[in-house]
């Protein structure tokens, strides 16, 4: 290889100079006396010679060291320099020149060019008072000399090697190496054969039925490794065989290496997709390296140089390869540490462009020149997809979040003096980074809450034939557009009687109120039920819980809670996957429009205002499909007036396991809302999650589908007709 | 003088086409339909390789080529066994038969000459 490259560079180099030896000649004639001339003329071709010597290139050597004498008698002031030397000098640079084309193309000079060399050295002798003789002795020694060095170059570089050592038993087995042999022959050409016979042993131990003969064979062929090999296929698997491929064709196994895909691939495997090695030669090379020495295997690119199936340069360059590719693989999962600003920068800026996007869109709806509406229509789409994959820049697996629950698990069991395991799932679950950074506070608070009131001691555990180890779960997951997170124990559950017998005390609820389950436990959220003196295993479960609730309410999330005496409690935080841009579903009730987050929509039911009747303020029920689906109007929720519309509709949003139909007059359909936090002046108003701005520069409401379907079916249903009005 | 060849398979089809390939390459060849069959026309009869099917009726590939092997004058003659694909314990079980060449069921004449004549020249 570098010999190669050595012989490259001399190439170039001698045509340079043989370049630059062709202006000085021609310059010569007009200025004979030019020192400097004749002394590059010189150096040129003393430079070529030295250089041809180092490769052995003996024919340029030999001619350009009588050219080099007749030059040094110039320079020498003994020769006068004339036209004719001239003319002789530079048919000399040319001869110089077509032997180094020759040897560019790795040709032998052919018969024409050894006639040139000849009439060219008698002439140059002429100018070295010596006797054309004595030159043409040197000749023969220098013709004799050459090509056999060339077909030897030849022989190295352009062939197969294939040594062959057969199997004993290869004769008994009824085979025959000449078959081989000849078969090889129709392959290409068996340029030299050495047939080995070294292994035969004295005639009294002979063992005449065996085979003992080996053969080294230089085979010239176009054929592939594969198709060679496959002429030993019958005795391969009893004999000794390698091919080594023409030192020509690693160039060629280079470039296929290189051009491999980007896959990860074991050294083998990139080998044999080269062509360099062939299958079955890599299972024989595997194995030999699995019989080494068990504690410290070669590796294979090793034991493949060492019993030459494969050339060292092209195990070291599919090695580069390999190494690339597991670079460029790592580089494809490199990360970027990015400023979160500029993150929150980022996603501000889309927003802003969401809301000129739909002003344009409105804009283009009003015009309704159809190629305007087709660009902005596509460039929504480009939006949306700028929105979604800004936000994924900011969403961060929940996992890490939840890993470190293990050490306050670990650290509030011991104090408590409990057996407590926590488990963890869906820790691949992604949400916004804000929303995990302020989610972080309430479930530390859920935890502990679990792990002390609702995860009972030991002794209790073991009186209600539970194992003695509680397990606290904590667990993730999607849910139409939001994100659930459950803190989940395996203790005693709520105490439903104690916790209505409080609520009755505390005035939330009226004695009588006919509550479920369900809507009791749930009260542990309101405000002002949380007491330090509250009762024995219900004690401190409602501390903080009004605090947990409205910090998830910030995040615009809700909090339930379900519970089952005896089997354990579980807290399922909702939140919405982002925080900042929605898709959001426009409806009309009278003048006003709402913006409902499209997550939460299920459906739409068009419908006549005599179908349903709903008192004002209360809360009507229609038949959906078999199903009781609670229905509330907008109208009298948000105490809209003028609203003398004849046709209505009702939008079913689902929350959890909840279900409400919103009565709407109109709707406007689909668009992307960039949600603007409530000022605090408007913090009361109930139902509203945030504001919009939509296309036409209109504030409009985000309706807090939870907040709602709670004010509308809860047990605060009572308040809900005290909202303010929107906008 | 002329290597010959014998084809040992219970399809007429194969042997026919595989005996028109080889013949074109200037082998001659014998035809048996299965193992007992072959075993007959193998006595009194000089054959430098046989070509034999791993499934037959009255004699299957095997028995017929450990049973040749018996045999002095072809104890070396070499067997190329018709396997498919599906077969590897097949092929195992016919090299330690003692045939060591196999051709691999479908081909074309030109893969069984190629094999052919890894053995045993015309």
């Amino acid at each position: 290889m570098n010999l190669d490259d050595a012989l490259k560079t001399f190439i170039n180099e001698s045509r340079e100079l043989l370049e630059q030896m062709e202006e000085a000649l021609l310059g010569i004639e007009q200025q004979p006396d030019d020192a400097e001339l004749i002394n590059g003329i010189f150096r040129a071709a003393h430079t070529i010679k030295g250089s041809a010597g180092l490769f052995g290139l003996e024919q340029i050597v030999a001619f350009t060291h009588v050219a080099e004498s007749v030059l040094d008698r110039v320079r020498d002031s003994l020769l006068v320099i004339d036209a004719e030397l001239v003319a002789i000098l530079l048919a000399s640079r040319d001869h110089i020149g077509s032997l180094i084309d020759h040897l560019a193309q790795g040709e032998t000079p052919d018969a024409a060019t050894h006639r040139q060399g000849s009439e060219l050295t008698e002439r140059l002798h002429r100018y070295l008072n010596q006797t054309p003789a004595a030159a043409r002795a040197a000749m023969p020694v220098e013709h004799a000399q050459i090509p056999e060095r060339e077909t030897g170059r030849v022989a190295d570089t352009d062939n197969w090697h294939i040594s062959l050592r057969f199997g004993r038993e290869v004769l008994r087995n009824g085979m025959d190496p000449l078959a081989f042999l000849r078969y090889l022959g129709t392959l290409g050409r068996i340029v030299r054969i050495v047939t080995l016979t070294d292994d035969i042993p004295a005639l009294s131990e002979l063992d005449a039925e065996g085979c003992w003969l080996g053969f080294e064979i230089v085979f010239s062929s176009e054929a592939d490794k594969a198709t060679i090999e496959s002429a030993f296929d019958f005795v391969r698997e009893d004999s000794h065989i390698r091919i080594l491929p023409p030192r020509s064709r690693i160039a060629e196994y280079l470039r296929l290496i290189d051009a491999l895909p980007n896959e990860d691939m074991r050294l083998g495997e990139i080998l044999v997709r080269c062509g360099t090695l062939t299958p079955a030669e890599l299972d024989s090379m595997l194995e030999m390296q699995r019989q080494g020495d068990a504690t410290e295997h070669a590796p294979i690119g090793e034991v493949l140089v060492e019993q030459k199936v494969v050339q060292e340069p092209v195990v070291e360059a599919a090695l580069v390869r390999q190494k690339q590719i597991k670079e460029n693989r790592n580089a494809q999962n490199a990360s970027i540490r990015v400023d979160s600003a500029r993150l929150d920068q980022l996603i501000n800026l889309v927003g802003e462009l969401i809301i000129v996007g739909s002003s344009a869109n409105l804009i283009a709806r009003q015009i309704a020149h159809p190629a305007l509406l087709e660009v902005t229509y596509n460039m929504t789409r480009m939006v949306e997809e700028v929105r979604d994959s800004a936000m994924s820049l900011r969403m961060v697996q929940i996992g890490a979040t939840f890993s470190r629950f293990q050490r306050v698990v670990h650290d509030v069991a011991q104090e408590l003096g409990k057996d407590i395991r926590l488990e963890i799932s869906g820790g691949e679950t992604e949400l916004d980074k804000t929303v995990v950074e302020k989610i972080t506070d309430p479930l530390t608070h859920l935890v502990r809450n679990a792990m002390d009131h609702g995860i009972e001691s030991r002794a209790q555990r073991a009186a209600n034939g539970k194992p003695e180890q509680g397990v606290l779960r904590l667990n993730a997951w999607h849910e139409s557009g939001s994100i659930v997170i459950e803190v989940a124990d395996d203790g005693g559950g709520l105490n439903t009687e104690k916790i209505r017998a409080k609520a009755i005390e505390r005035g939330l609820i009226a004695a009588d109120a006919g509550l479920s389950e369900h809507d009791i436990h749930q009260l542990i959220f309101a405000a002002g039920f949380s007491t330090a003196d509250a009762v024995s295993n219900l004690s401190g479960r409602g501390v903080g819980m009004d605090v947990v609730r409205s910090n998830i309410e910030s995040l615009r999330g809700s909090v339930e809670l379900l519970s089952q005496a005896g089997a354990g409690t579980a807290v399922r935080i909702h939140l919405p996957l982002t925080l900042a841009i929605i898709d959001g579903f426009l409806v009309g009730v009278g003048r006003e429009r709402y913006v409902i987050p499209l997550e939460t929509v299920e459906e739409c039911i068009q419908f006549s205002v005599t179908e349903l009747n709903l008192a004002s303020g209360e809360a009507g029920y229609m038949d959906l499909r078999g199903e009781v689906l609670p229905c509330v109007r907008l109208r009298d929720v948000f105490d809209v007036r003028h609203s003398s519309a004849t046709r209505e509709s009702i939008v079913v949003v689902r929350h959890g396991a909840r279900r409400v139909g919103l009565v709407v007059n109109a709707l406007y359909g689909e668009l992307q809302a960039v949600i603007k936090p409530l000022g605090r002046l408007f913090e009361a108003a109930q139902g509203v999650g945030g504001f919009t701005i939509l296309g036409d520069g209109e504030v409009t409401p985000v309706i807090d589908v939870a907040r709602l379907i709670e004010l509308s079916a809860g047990p605060l249903h009572s308040r809900a007709g005290g909202l303010p009005a929107a906008a | 003088m002329a290597k010959t060849i014998m084809i040992v398979d219970d399809s007429a089809t194969l042997r026919q086409v595989v005996s028109i390939a080889l013949k074109g390459a200037g082998y001659d060849v014998l035809e048996a339909s299965d193992g007992k069959d072959a075993l007959a026309r193998l006595t009194g009869q000089k054959v430098h390789l046989v070509i034999s099917d791993v499934n037959m009726p009255n004699m299957d590939g095997l028995t017929f080529v450990t049973e040749m092997k018996k045999l002095p004058a072809y104890k070396f003659t070499p067997v190329i066994m018709l396997t498919t694909e599906a077969g590897a314990d097949k092929k195992a079980q016919g090299q330690a038969a003692g045939a060591k060449a196999w051709v691999v069921k479908p081909f074309q004449p030109a893969q069984m000459l190629a094999a052919v004549s890894k053995l045993v020249l015309p």
